[in-house]
């Protein structure tokens, strides 16, 4: 079943005179509980994919439907409601709020979305355990390495039990031996949980891993290959 | 978890928010505290007007207040006092004869005041009677003697009444109180030689010591030497009711002291029955029917209802005898409104510059926010909350050092002494007790908040209008 289908997208940006297609003509479609990596040069669109797959941009052309819902009819305010609701993110900085503990953090979208104390504890212990940190829910991220960091932010990404799980080079700043747990980490949730996540990487392991590579070259796919 | 967050974020940066938290601490502080010492001296004048000075709202015949002629009596007194005290609201009353003349000593002359008055009566009126410099006589006590005078000790050393003299017991009083011994030494200098003014004495006292001495130990060595002799005359002249010049002597009952150093200078209290007998006029003859009122508020109404009721008679109220006390009335609030927006202006600059930072500073973090789901107005929520709690947490400790530093000083006061002379003419007293409402503070807070509220609004839509995919990838 398509739960992602992206329909001839484009995205140009208009850089002083010059016109930069950083998505040219895309069309693609995700079934529900993919593990994908779309792999590419530096600058091949990989990155502006993501972004217009999570509504975080709007494409200059084509269309992007999620779950049934086309994004680019969404207003600005219920474009975020939709993110908050459906897309978890992962991020190549892990962005974590410095402020807050690990805790903190994995419930921070919980409480946006006004869930209980008791639902919000029982899902962020359920994920720090996913994730291997339950001893450190009370630590800040300050005082964590960068694999724990990226962990908590796969907890975070997953705390609301999104549909998609959209990850901008998630391995791109740790070592391998935090990558590979991390990547397990994830594959394991996919498997548990059926979310589907959908990479961008330059990272072998995670190509490695992935049950689906999409290639990309000057924001064209090049290549499709699908695994079994 | 947004005022968790907010308030987490607040020390994210303990210097830099402690550093606008002491500004606001220290602006809240001045402000509160600038109003609280304006508030007691506002107050202290408008007691002392009220209870020495005018008291509320005064019944004369027409024009006395123009020409004080001592024929102008009021007719009959005591149908007036029944129309007053049937009009609602009118309080305690008092009678007084007022004639303007002359006060003279061996030494000066000067104009005065003559009033004259019923001094248990007066009592309860004014507290004049309170203000008596202690071991200078006293209130009228001795029915039995005539002409009496109670005056001022302005008055008293216009007329070089008070004298200063350095003797053994100025001497060892002031060792007593800490004066140093070599100050008491170049006393002895002094020691017994009478001075007739405060004039000569203070000038023979910078011959004597330092500029820093003086300074230092001046206003206590002239407190021990002021001496008053109870019972010292003062002759009074002035008009009978056929424009005859009189004239008596009189002995002083007592010296009082008050923060107004005009009205001290120009007005001797004598007993109404002597001055009737001196001046001529009737038993029961009255100028001036003196009304405390219950609230002051009701002033207007009052005024107009009695002036209904006493055709015949000048009815003025507390607001047209003293204007520049009706203009500080009305207008303090107003004043303490703008004093108060200043202050708050300033901080609001500055919680605005910080705020500014910190979206600046957090931008990735902003765009990560909007990008996993905060919607715009939880970031705008979260920027003015984080506003709001640096503007309170300075606000509410500049309003405790405020309370605390008020609480210490509204018994004690603020001595200002070195400026005596010129907040005696204006009629304030130089030891200020500042005091201030709990209303105030509550005000105060609520401004606070706003202000924080109002601070956050520019750099919070700084901070909406950033593009997560840009605000993500900011270094």
């Amino acid at each position: 079943m398509k739960v992602i289908e992206i329909k001839n997208v484009s995205k140009i940006y208009n850089e002083s005179e010059i016109q930069v297609r950083a998505v040219d003509n895309v069309s693609l479609d995700f079934k529900e509980a993919e593990f994908a990596a779309i792999v590419g040069p530096s600058g091949s669109g990989k990155t502006t994919l993501l972004n217009l797959i999570g509504g975080l941009d709007m494409p200059t052309s084509g269309e992007i439907i999620i779950d049934g819902t086309d994004l680019s009819a969404l207003k600005s305010s219920e474009l975020i409601d939709f993110r908050m609701r459906n897309i978890g993110f992962v991020f190549q900085a892990y962005n974590l709020i410095p402020v807050l503990t690990a805790k903190e953090n994995v419930e921070f979208i919980m409480s946006l979305q006004k869930w209980s104390k008791q639902d919000r504890d029982a899902r962020t212990f359920e994920l720090l355990k996913a994730v291997g940190l339950f001893e450190r829910a009370n630590s800040r991220p300050t005082k964590m390495s960068g694999g724990q960091q990226q962990r908590i932010a796969v907890a975070r990404a997953l705390a609301s039990r999104p549909k998609f799980v959209l990850a901008d080079e998630p391995t791109a700043n740790l070592d391998s031996k935090s990558a590979a747990t991390l990547l397990e980490i994830m594959e394991k949730l996919n498997h548990e949980e059926k979310i589907t996540f959908i990479f961008s990487t330059h990272d072998a392991r995670v190509v490695k891993m992935a049950h689906r590579v999409i290639t990309l070259e000057d924001g064209k796919v090049v290549t499709d290959d699908v695994r079994e | 978890m947004i005022w968790k967050t907010a308030w987490k974020n607040v020390w994210r940066n303990k210097i830099r928010s402690l550093v606008v938290i002491s500004s606001v601490t220290i602006g809240i502080f001045a402000g509160v505290f600038s109003i609280a010492l304006m508030n007691g001296m506002i107050d202290q004048r408008i007691n002392d007007a009220f209870n020495d000075e005018i008291s509320d709202i005064q019944v004369t015949t027409k024009d006395f207040r123009i020409n004080n002629d001592p024929g102008l009596t009021i007719t009959d007194p005591e149908k007036a006092l029944k129309e007053i005290g049937s009009v609602n609201g009118t309080g305690k009353m008092v009678e007084r004869l007022i004639i303007t003349g002359m006060a003279n000593s061996a030494y000066k002359s000067t104009g005065v005041q003559i009033i004259g008055i019923d001094p248990l009566r007066e009592k309860e009126v004014f507290t004049i009677y309170k203000k008596l410099i202690p071991g200078t006589g006293d209130y009228f006590e001795n029915d039995q003697k005539t002409n009496l005078a109670l005056i001022g000790e302005t008055l008293a050393k216009d007329l070089n009444i008070i004298r200063y003299t350095i003797d053994t017991a100025t001497i060892s009083r002031l060792k007593k109180e800490g004066v140093p011994a070599g100050i008491t030494d170049k006393l002895q200098s002094l020691a017994g030689i009478k001075f007739v003014s405060e004039k000569q004495f203070l000038k023979k006292m910078k011959s004597v010591f330092t500029a820093a001495e003086a300074r230092q130990y001046g206003p206590k060595i002239r407190n021990a030497a002021w001496t008053f002799r109870e019972g010292a005359r003062l002759t009074l002249t002035f008009l009978d009711k056929d424009n005859n010049q009189v004239g008596a002597v009189f002995r002083l009952t007592g010296l009082f002291r008050m923060s107004n150093s005009i009205y001290e200078k120009t007005t001797v209290f004598v007993k109404n029955k002597d001055l009737l007998k001196l001046t001529g006029l009737a038993e029961n003859s009255t100028h001036q029917i003196i009304i405390k009122i219950d609230d002051l508020k009701q002033t207007e109404r009052i005024t107009d209802d009695l002036a209904l009721k006493l055709p015949g008679l000048e009815v003025t109220s507390w607001k047209k005898i003293a204007p520049d006390l009706a203009m500080m009335t009305d207008m303090v609030q107003q004043f303490y409104l703008i004093f108060g927006l200043i202050i708050l202006a300033a901080l609001a600059f500055g919680i605005i510059n910080t705020m500014l930072m910190v979206v600046m500073e957090r931008t990735r973090e902003l765009g990560m926010l909007t990008a996993i789901g905060m919607n715009k107005k939880k970031v705008f929520s979260m920027i003015m909350l984080e506003s709001v709690f640096l503007s309170l947490i300075g606000g509410v400790t500049g309003m405790i050092f405020s309370f605390l530093v008020v609480k210490l000083t509204m018994h004690t006061g603020i001595d200002l002494s070195q400026y005596a002379e010129g907040f005696g003419a204006l009629g304030y007293s130089a030891v200020i007790y500042p005091q201030i409402n709990a209303g105030f503070f509550i005000i105060v807070t609520i401004l606070i908040i706003i202000t924080g509220m109002v601070s956050s609004i520019y750099p919070s839509l700084k901070a909406l209008k950033l593009n997560p995919v840009e605000a993500i990838r900011t270094e």
